[in-house]
């Protein structure tokens, strides 16, 4: 499905990771390759431990790839023509707020923070105080529009203390939206919920898509989901490998 | 603006630092309340001698110098002397009531002078009243009274001069002006006034006579002085009674207990310092050359001018420089001493500032209030200490909240400045409610500290008081007077905030929480965001 003819989002390219636990280096990514076209839904599969988390932090801003050593290229994530490896902390920092959503398995909303408020404090972040203010208003329509098309308009005021798995999780995911970020990165995003309650969430996150043109990197352990993606690739051995099916 | 809301939410959600709050609401309100209580106290011990002696005293105790007049002309001559006035410091006793007598420390005045250099007139306590003093809000001071007004007007201007007029006579008689606390028989009310004390009498045939104990109306008590001779050596005792011509209050508990003023003429006579002519002493004649002439010549008369031990001074600006208006007035005497041959040196002669004078005591409050400062600031690192332990805590259970921030695009700085915005947040709730504490409680401060002592009264009546008593063998347990003015000089504690000392102990409130939350903040910038994401 992919191929040099289509618009291009971001491209990986030999992306290392090594961890240190004390003396002894556990290395997780051992150079990660990956095109990802614009617009495109790529599951990622793999077992437990095999580093789809840790990818995903590298390729949304979090972390840092490791630095050449012993002979390995330079790794290298390339989005919109620029290498986000090579970014300054505060680009880096400008990069998640306007190019990344998150999303996370166990939502990580903030619990003092309304529905609303948890949806607006990415904006918050990226436009600075005065912008904020100054925008305040059509922001808030915004988020107010994203949360009805997920079916919270009633719960704008509550906390997530009084909401259930699948109402939070599309609170988070309102909440990545609300920069319109260029890609999404979810990270199990369905599971910690029912297969009911999951399926749910993966067609909020398909029409998403399909109306916004986001770019989605999916982590999941579940086949049945990935297959909903446009993509599955398998992360083994700290590698990517391309297939729809198992690959054992 | 992320950092705004979750200030607000955090501290409207969370008890713990509420607490840290409430610690620097304490130690604010301690810090100022001892600040103000202590400083204020300082003020009025250093301010109260310019109302008391004026700027600068040149005194030689005791036996006291002459040409004290060419002294005045001198001073007053100079621009920058407001007034002078003379005086005699001297012991003597005080035949009180029932013949009990008290030693006093006396002061011959000369009224309208003495009133020009010190604030004599305002001290003077029986006069007519307009308004009541603010504390008396029903009104109950007698001086209000609109039919004592002619008499209480006379009795303010005997004061003034210390002369009544003699009922016998009609003419003008040499009087006293006692301090208010003098033999006490007035009662001191609860705001901040007095009334006289009416004494029931038994007479011998067993009947009870009330005595209304107003002194100014009809009292005169003899007072006894021991003048000395020119040598200082002491002489006869000589005792005098005077009427009594006023009271005043200088807010000094102990010279209103200790202190009476007398007519400066009157004191003079008693004491042999009046301008006289007296045979010289022999000894201090050259022995003369002849041997015939030594048991011829008689022994001649002298005039021994007046003297007094002092000459108060006050100087035209209210806010010069104390020590160097004394140099001034030194310089003046010099002159003055120059002139005559027979008053003490200017090197030896006393020319002292009120600080001069009680420079022991104005040093020890100095260092106190100083070292207490000292004690309490560092009491008050323990906020800071809670903040930190608090913030420490707090940022340990939001690592996650911390990560997903980060992961929203929030910068390090960001993220510290959550934290620094919500211990300025904390900062600043902590210190206004400290001061607005502070200021609630140094304004009622005396009303507090009688509210205790009343308490303590009351407890002590109170059976279980006695009872306690009883078991622990305690004896005056119940006298919660923490402010004894015979302890405190002043009879008031001061009840006033410096808006400076209040600007500055708020700052510190402030710095204290930001010092406290600085750590916290710091470690939770630094934290790595997928660590912070991943943390359970
Ligand atoms: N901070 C760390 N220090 C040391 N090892 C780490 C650290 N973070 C992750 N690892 C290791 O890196 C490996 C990959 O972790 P990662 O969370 O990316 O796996 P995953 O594929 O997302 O697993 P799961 O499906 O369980 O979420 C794991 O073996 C983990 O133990
Ligand atoms: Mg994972």
């Amino acid at each position: 499905m992919t191929g040099p003819w289509w618009p291009r989002c971001c491209s990986v390219r030999a992306l290392r990771k090594t961890y240190r636990l004390g003396r002894v280096d556990v290395p997780v990514l051992h150079g990660v390759d990956l095109d990802v076209a614009r617009g495109e839904w790529i599951a990622i599969l793999g077992a437990s431990g095999s580093g789809k988390s840790t990818m995903l932090h590298l390729i949304g801003g979090l972390d840092r790839p490791d630095k050449p050593r012993n002979g390995n290229p330079r790794a290298e994530i390339e989005f919109q023509g620029r290498n986000t490896v090579q970014f300054r902390a505060a680009e880096l920092d400008r990069y998640r707020s306007t190019q990344v959503g998150f999303v996370f398995q166990f939502y990580h909303l903030l619990p003092e923070l309304s529905v609303t408020e948890n949806v607006l404090l990415g904006a918050m972040i990226r436009l600075g105080r005065l912008g904020y203010l100054r925008q305040r208003a059509p922001l808030r329509r915004r988020a107010r529009e994203i949360l009805d098309a997920f079916g919270l308009g009633d719960r704008l005021r509550h906390r997530p203390s009084q909401l259930s798995g699948g109402e939070r999780q599309r609170v988070a995911i309102a909440r990545a939206l609300i920069n319109d970020p260029a890609m999404l990165l979810a990270d199990e995003p369905t599971g910690n919920l029912d297969r009911k309650t999951g399926g749910r969430i993966l067609d909020v996150l398909a029409k998403v898509r399909s109306d916004g043109g986001q770019t989605m990197l999916m982590v999941t352990h579940d086949p049945e989901i990935a297959a909903r993606a446009d993509r599955i690739v398998h992360l083994i051995d700290g590698r990517i490998a391309e297939g729809p099916g198992d690959p054992a | 603006m992320y950092h705004a809301l979750l200030t607000r939410r955090y501290l409207t959600s969370k008890v713990m630092p509420l607490l840290a709050s409430l610690a620097v609401v304490l130690c604010t309100a301690m810090v100022l309340i001892t600040w103000s209580v202590m400083g204020g106290f300082l003020r009025m011990l250093t301010q109260s001698g310019r109302s008391l002696i004026g700027d600068v005293r040149i005194a030689w105790p005791n036996v006291g110098f002459a040409h004290y007049d060419d002294l005045i002309t001198r001073l007053q001559s100079d621009p920058e002397i407001e007034a002078a006035t003379p005086i005699i410091e001297t012991f003597g006793m005080l035949t009180l009531l029932e013949n009990r007598t008290d030693g006093v420390l006396i002061r011959g005045v000369d009224g309208p002078s003495f009133a020009r250099v010190t604030n004599y007139a305002e001290t003077l306590w029986w006069h007519p009243l307009e308004k009541p003093l603010s504390k008396d809000q029903e009104g109950l001071d007698v001086r209000l009274d609109t039919h004592n007004r002619d008499l209480l007007a006379e009795i303010y201007q005997d004061g003034l001069r210390l002369k009544e007029t003699d009922p016998a006579t009609g003419g003008l008689e040499s009087s006293m002006v006692l301090g208010i606390e003098v033999g006490g028989w007035n009662v001191r009310t609860d705001w901040g006034g007095y009334y006289p004390r009416v004494q029931g009498i038994a007479s011998a045939a067993g009947a009870i006579q009330n005595r209304n104990l107003f002194m100014p109306r009809s009292g005169a008590l003899p007072l006894l002085v021991v003048p000395l001779d020119s040598k200082g050596r002491p002489m006869e005792p000589v005792t005098r009674t005077f009427p009594i011509a006023n009271e005043f209050e200088s807010g000094l508990y102990d010279i209103d207990k200790q202190t009476v003023l007398v007519d400066l003429p009157a004191l003079q006579r008693m004491l042999h310092m009046n301008a006289a002519k007296r045979l010289a002493d022999p000894g201090a004649q050259e022995p003369t050359a002849g041997f015939f002439e030594d048991e011829a010549a008689p022994a001649p008369v002298v005039e021994d001018p007046a003297r007094v031990t002092a000459v108060l001074v006050r100087q035209k600006n209210p806010n010069g420089d104390p020590d160097r208006f004394r140099e001034h007035c030194r310089g003046i005497y010099a002159e003055f001493a120059g002139a005559h041959p027979d008053v003490p040196s200017a090197i030896s002669i006393q020319i002292e500032t009120w600080e001069d004078a009680n420079r022991m005591m104005i040093e020890a409050v100095k260092k106190e209030t100083g070292l207490v400062l000292v004690i309490f600031t560092f009491i008050s690192f323990t906020a800071v200490f809670l903040v930190f332990a608090i913030f420490w805590a707090m940022i340990s259970e939001k690592t996650r909240d911390i990560g997903v921030l980060r992961a929203l695009g929030a910068s390090r700085a960001g993220v510290a400045w959550v934290w620094l915005r919500y211990g300025l947040a904390i900062g600043v709730v902590g210190s206004i409610l400290g001061g607005l504490l502070a200021w609630g409680i140094v304004t009622n401060i005396n009303e507090i500290h009688e509210g205790i002592h009343q308490s303590g009264q009351w407890l002590g009546d109170s059976l279980v008081g006695a009872r306690l008593s009883s078991w622990f063998g305690w004896r005056r347990p119940w006298n919660w007077y923490i402010w004894d003015p015979k302890v405190y000089v002043f009879k008031e504690i001061p009840h006033r905030i410096e808006p400076w000392k209040a600007a500055f102990v708020l700052a510190g409130g402030l710095i204290s929480c930001l010092v406290g939350a600085l750590w916290p903040a710091t470690r939770a910038a630094r934290m790595h965001p997928v660590k912070a994401l991943r943390f359970e």
